[in-house]
């Protein structure tokens, strides 16, 4: 005869499963919905904006992120590949010794020592306080100082007239531009760039994107398990983007 | 008799040009429906924003750059989105085109504007699809509710 003061195993079993994923798998779930920024909110050093690349999971030959980028920001070209924006782009690396070879994306790297802004007559490259450098095309006047102060030649310079940018982009002749980790996006409430989500699309990913300052967040999980290395440590310019697996 | 002739056909061929292009009494009006059409006021009183649009959009433009404030309610982006016109196909008209909303007060007190040199002048881009949806069925409506009172209208003119 059945009890029904009692739990059976069964609804013991059931219960416990289900305020044991209400704590610990459902907000992993639904990633950061509280953390979004207000649009009224000013950014500020609490969170602190960060990419890593894992270098052995990203594939020769996929394009995905750079494809992402030029949707997302509405960088078309002229078929001048000299000239013609990019504000991220596929680099190839062979060890000279045991030949491996190797390919990574390469953007702004988002430096806490940014040689961009020290050298910019205007201080229209500028780094905002949550980390992200950016900038204010408002003030550029096209000087190029910062491409050449740049050390991994992540910025690009517009020299003709564009007519079809997008409204989250704008973007025009005679300033100079980079990757600014996707700024409108992460201000509206996302936690991701259009890279990484494409490499995620893609199934490979190699780029992670998230908080330094929040410990679930996913760039934290991945340095946690790989350590990321900055690409020339010896500049200490202190990067916000890091690579690892070389 | 001659002379007098020659001398009028001169007058009438030197204030001819001048007279064609007057636009007394003719009433101005933009090609399309936009979504403003059919808004009481702007984001501010219609005064208010005449004069001092300009200085709306300079603390803006800083606050969004430099300290990342995205709010609607001075924003450029949202200003296009509202003004701008759509023809009867549901394409967007660019703002500062011939005749259109930014444009036709920039050439009648010869203030030369260069936003548009950066800024998209139509709702454009991934983010702003789901909302052009939107905007072509809202234009429906006005194209509906305009008419409508277009009707009424002539019908209050025979009462009378």
């Amino acid at each position: 005869m059945k009890n029904n003061s009692l739990l059976t195993r069964r609804d013991f079993l059931v219960k416990s499963f289900t305020a044991f994923s209400a704590i610990y798998i459902i907000p992993d779930i639904i990633p950061h919905a509280s953390a979004s920024k207000p649009l009224d909110k000013e950014v500020d050093s609490s969170t602190r904006w960060a990419m890593n690349v894992d270098i052995d999971k990203c594939v020769e030959g996929c394009s995905a992120c750079v494809d992402a980028c030029v949707d997302e920001n509405g960088l078309y070209g002229f078929d001048r590949p000299e000239t013609d924006s990019q504000w991220i782009r596929k680099l190839t690396l062979k060890d000279i010794k045991t030949e491996k070879i190797s390919t990574l994306p390469m953007m702004c790297q988002h430096c806490e020592n940014p040689p961009c802004c020290d050298v910019c007559p205007t201080g229209a490259s500028f780094r905002r306080e949550d980390g992200i450098v950016m900038v204010n095309q408002h003030t550029c006047i096209g000087c190029r100082y910062c491409m050449m102060a740049c050390p991994f030649k992540a910025r690009s310079f517009v020299h003709e007239n564009l007519t079809e940018q997008v409204t989250n982009a704008p973007r025009g002749k005679g300033c100079v531009e980079s990757c600014n980790f996707c700024a409108n996006r992460i201000d509206h409430g996302a936690d991701t760039t259009a890279c990484e989500e494409a490499c995620m699309n893609e199934g490979h990913q190699a780029i992670t994107f998230g908080d330094l300052s929040n410990p679930n967040s996913r760039v934290n999980k991945a340095i946690d398990n790989k350590p990321g290395r900055r690409l020339r440590a010896d500049l200490a310019l202190k990067q916000r983007v890091t690579y690892s697996g070389f | 008799m001659h002379q007098l002739v020659k001398s009028f056909a001169f007058i009438i061929f030197i204030f001819n040009p001048l007279l064609t292009s007057s636009h007394d009494g003719e009433k101005h009006s933009m090609k399309g429906h936009s979504k403003a059409d059919m808004m009481e006021q702007c984001v501010e009183p219609t005064i208010v924003m005449q004069k001092e649009h300009f200085k709306f959009l300079y603390h803006q433009r800083d606050k969004t750059v430099i300290k990342g404030v995205r709010t609607k309610k001075h924003s450029l982006a949202n200003c296009i989105d509202c003004h701008v016109s759509y023809d009867n196909k549901g394409e967007a008209i660019p703002v500062n085109s011939d005749g259109q909303f930014c444009q036709t007060c920039h050439v009648e007190t010869a203030v030369n504007i260069d936003c548009f040199s950066c800024h998209a002048s139509v709702p454009r881009g991934k983010q702003v699809i789901l909302k052009s949806n939107d905007n072509i069925k809202s234009i429906s409506n006005i194209h509906a509710k305009t008419s409508y009172l277009i009707k009424n209208l002539e019908d209050m003119h025979y009462e009378k």
